[in-house]
């Protein structure tokens, strides 16, 4: 590309047009506010208004069981959140499962990804497979895995459980083989996203870096350590932020599964939030939950942008 | 979580209705026309049933045979009364959250709906709906002498009431009975058990899970219709009370009996997967052969006689709940009523009220049942005389041995107004036992751990 060189000449011819390209440009602004208007009001209206309604709801007591009761209690249900056990258990249970599904997703995605570089036929159907997973409904993945593997003595995984000589296991009804089974669901759906990013990084990384370390030696350890891994952290990073807000919010698949079962084993605090709303009827207690889901995913998304930037 | 009731049995009944109309269709729909005229039972009511011709009302009910066919008959309806009803279908999952928003809303769009008689404390105590004594009273509105309250099985109507005062009509109802596989228990020379202890001993003897077949199976997925459907029967036959003392108590001794007794037969003879399991899955594995016995609505009983699904018709009988330590049996209460919305203007109230009427009426419950032209009938008719005539009962003692004295014992004797907590919390206290009765099945808590902690969670609700 030629690069331009601005002289002072040229700035000068500029001047006598200045005027009337600022009007110019004053209404092009104007006419371009316009034609985003629309799409910004939307946008508020569909995620801006409700955050804020949610806000102002979880200062409320508004339980539709007890009208009689409902009124402003200002930052009451914050006070009894802290001191909710549920709310403790669920919040660590979804830390749990958001930390090891982000890095499960992680660490097969990257095998499988090293794995398909190496490929010298078919990757293109094996990415066509591999993405299979992320286009099904997580209610749709829900129920396959509640009825077709997982029901004891009648799914799949417990028959190859019972082939394997582990014997038959209730995979959703012991508190926690139900949690790692939600695991692997999630997981088993989300890897290929984390895949398919990381083949992408990799198809991208120069090659005469590796011809480099070759010829110095380097051994396919060393070089995955030194070239790779670091070459591919940007990318890494990405993929555990977006899954990481993901995972956090997760919903349908456990709801379809567990429903946050056996007990509150599965209990995420996603679906707490849903239960106290929906099915308790405790609609400014809920807010308070998910204003409460909402500034954790803050902070975590916060800290790993901080992290991707650090270094 | 909600109850997740008839969705795969609506399926079947849905497509064999389909199947059959494809087949049949044109003789039911002649059939339906020559009815349409026939609106001389409903005229000799001394009403005016065109009072308020010309209105129009919104009805939700869930997608199940028995409102199918209700919605067959409505143009009758239409003819009789000239009000217009649309019907609404909404699974069992959402109604209820629907109607509550509806309600508190107060936009009244929702003229009535198929009500859990569960949530009337709830509506009542908001005066979301209507008492329905002003319009029983209205002489101008009902013929009490045509209608006959006193018909419809008093435990739902007491089920449906708060403090003596109706406030939803029921259309459609079950109760829980034992099913068992007969053929199985004459092999062992077992008889229905009579007591819970006999239950349990029965599910012991035919527990064989090598040969795939386990002894017994209760509801075991946490909600409030599903593991809370079956819990309380055991918890009142185990002599627990509810409101102990004026207060909410669902733990204390009689409440961990009662659920040790529930872990234990589900730990010991039903198949492990039955701890994720609701009335559907149940009946499945029933009409598979795999389970010897189960105790569950009589309403299920057309799943388990399915001829394209069952390998067990023919091998059913049918007996009362067994009785527990208190000597008591404790069946539901369950039934699809339906309320008047408040929030309605005073025209679309009486219209609605008269759609009430007209489809809890001994004729309209008569020609959904027995009387119905299409495949699918109805099992669970509101009225005690429609359960005793001879045409019902012919029709129901297809399901299997025993079938209709076993329901019927149950609807007349075994039913039990206090078998859930009638308070407007109950969506919130239904939910929090259901979660507690799951994690003690699972092990994740032991009995009286999880029973207090029900306890514990319950009462800042009670509070208020």
């Amino acid at each position: 590309m030629a690069t331009t060189v601005v002289t002072s000449a040229d700035i000068a011819s500029e001047a006598p047009r200045s005027d009337f390209g600022r009007v110019l440009a004053q209404r092009e602004r104007r006419f371009a506010a316009a034609l985003l208007a629309p799409a910004f009001l939307a946008l508020l209206a569909t995620t801006t208004f409700p955050l804020l309604f949610l806000i102002y709801t979880s200062a409320f007591r508004t339980d539709l069981a007890m009208p009689f009761t409902n009124g402003f209690v200002g930052f009451e249900n914050y006070q009894v959140l802290l001191s909710d056990e549920r709310f403790w258990t669920s919040l660590l249970v979804s830390l749990v499962y958001t930390g090891s599904t982000v890095a499960l997703q992680v660490i097969i995605g990257l095998a499988l990804a090293l794995l398909v570089m190496d490929m010298k036929r078919g990757q293109g159907w094996f990415r066509v497979i591999a993405i299979l997973p992320v286009v099904l409904s997580p209610a749709v993945v829900g129920m396959i895995w509640r009825t077709f593997m997982l029901a004891p003595e009648f799914g799949i995984v417990d028959f190859l459980a019972i082939n394997a000589g582990l014997g038959s296991k209730n995979w959703l009804g012991d508190p926690t083989l139900a949690m790692v089974s939600v695991i692997a669901i999630h997981t088993w759906q989300w890897t290929p996203f984390a895949f398919m990013v990381l083949l992408a990084s990799l198809a991208s990384l120069p090659e005469d870096i590796y011809e480099a370390a070759r010829l110095d030696r380097a051994s396919a350890w060393q070089r995955f350590r030194r070239i790779t891994l670091p070459l591919l952290r940007p990318a890494i990073v990405m993929v555990i932020i977006m899954r990481t807000m993901v995972a956090l919010t997760a919903f349908a698949a456990i709801f379809t599964v567990t429903a946050g079962g056996p007990g509150t084993a599965t209990e995420i605090l996603n679906l707490y939030a849903y239960r106290k709303s929906f099915t308790e009827l405790s609609i400014g207690y809920g807010s308070a939950l998910a204003v409460a889901l909402l500034i954790v995913t803050i902070i975590i998304s916060g800290i790993l942008f901080a992290m991707r930037r650090a270094r | 979580m909600t109850s997740f009731k008839p969705t795969r049995r609506t399926l079947l009944k849905t497509g064999t209705a389909a199947a059959a109309l494809a087949t049949f269709g044109p003789g039911i729909l002649r059939h339906a026309s020559a009815q349409d005229a026939d609106l001389a039972p409903y005229k000799s009511a001394q009403i005016d049933w065109q009072q308020v011709s010309g209105e129009t009302i919104t009805v939700a009910v869930i997608p199940a045979s028995y409102f199918e066919n209700l919605i067959t008959l409505a143009p009758q309806f239409k003819a009789l009364t000239g009000i217009d009803v649309r019907f609404e279908k909404i699974p069992p999952a959402q109604i209820r959250q629907k109607s509550v928003i509806d309600l508190t809303s107060k936009t009244g769009t929702y003229a009535t709906h198929a009500a859990d008689p569960m949530y009337y404390a709830l509506y009542a105590a908001n005066k979301w709906v209507e008492p329905l004594d002003t319009y029983l009273n209205d002489k101008s509105l009902t013929d009490q002498a045509w209608f006959k309250l006193d018909d419809i099985i008093p435990a739902w109507r007491s089920a449906n009431g708060i403090d003596g005062k109706l406030y939803g009509m029921p259309y459609d109802g079950e109760v829980t009975i034992q099913v068992y596989r007969k053929d199985l228990y004459d092999a062992k020379g077992l008889k229905p058990a009579d007591t819970l202890e006999a239950y349990m001993s029965n599910a012991a003897a035919l527990n064989t899970p090598n040969d795939r077949v386990w002894g017994a199976a209760l509801r075991g997925v946490a909600g409030a219709g599903q593991n809370m459907y079956i819990y309380p029967s055991i918890f009142r036959e185990f002599g627990g009370d509810w409101m102990k003392g004026g207060k909410l108590t669902v733990n204390g001794p009689e409440a961990e009996a009662a659920l040790a007794w529930y872990v234990d037969i589900m730990k010991k003879y039903a198949p492990t997967a039955a701890a994720n399991w609701n009335w559907p899955d149940i009946a499945d594995a029933f009409s598979q052969g795999t389970v010897a016995s189960y105790i569950d609505a009589h309403s299920s009983a057309s799943v388990i006689n399915n001829p394209e699904k069952s390998k067990v018709i023919g091998k059913v009988a049918y007996a009362r709940w067994p009785k527990g330590p208190s000597g008591k049996r404790t069946t539901s209460i369950w039934n699809w009523g339906f309320p008047i919305n408040s929030a309605l203007p005073e025209k679309k109230r009486k219209a609605t009220w008269l759609f009430i009427q007209w489809a809890a009426s001994a004729e309209t419950q008569a020609r959904t049942a027995h009387r119905f032209a299409g495949p699918t009938k109805r099992s669970g008719v509101n009225r005690t005389s429609v359960w005793k005539d001879p045409d019902y009962i012919k029709l129901m003692n297809g399901f299997g041995e025993n079938f209709v004295e076993a329901a019927m014992g149950a609807l007349q004797d075994d039913t039990d107004v206090d078998w859930r907590p009638r308070v407007p919390q109950w969506p919130a206290i239904g939910d929090t036992m259901a979660t507690a009765i799951q994690s003690a099945l699972s092990g994740q808590a032991t009995i009286k751990a999880a029973l207090d902690d029900a306890q514990r969670r319950i009462e800042p609700m009670m509070r208020g």
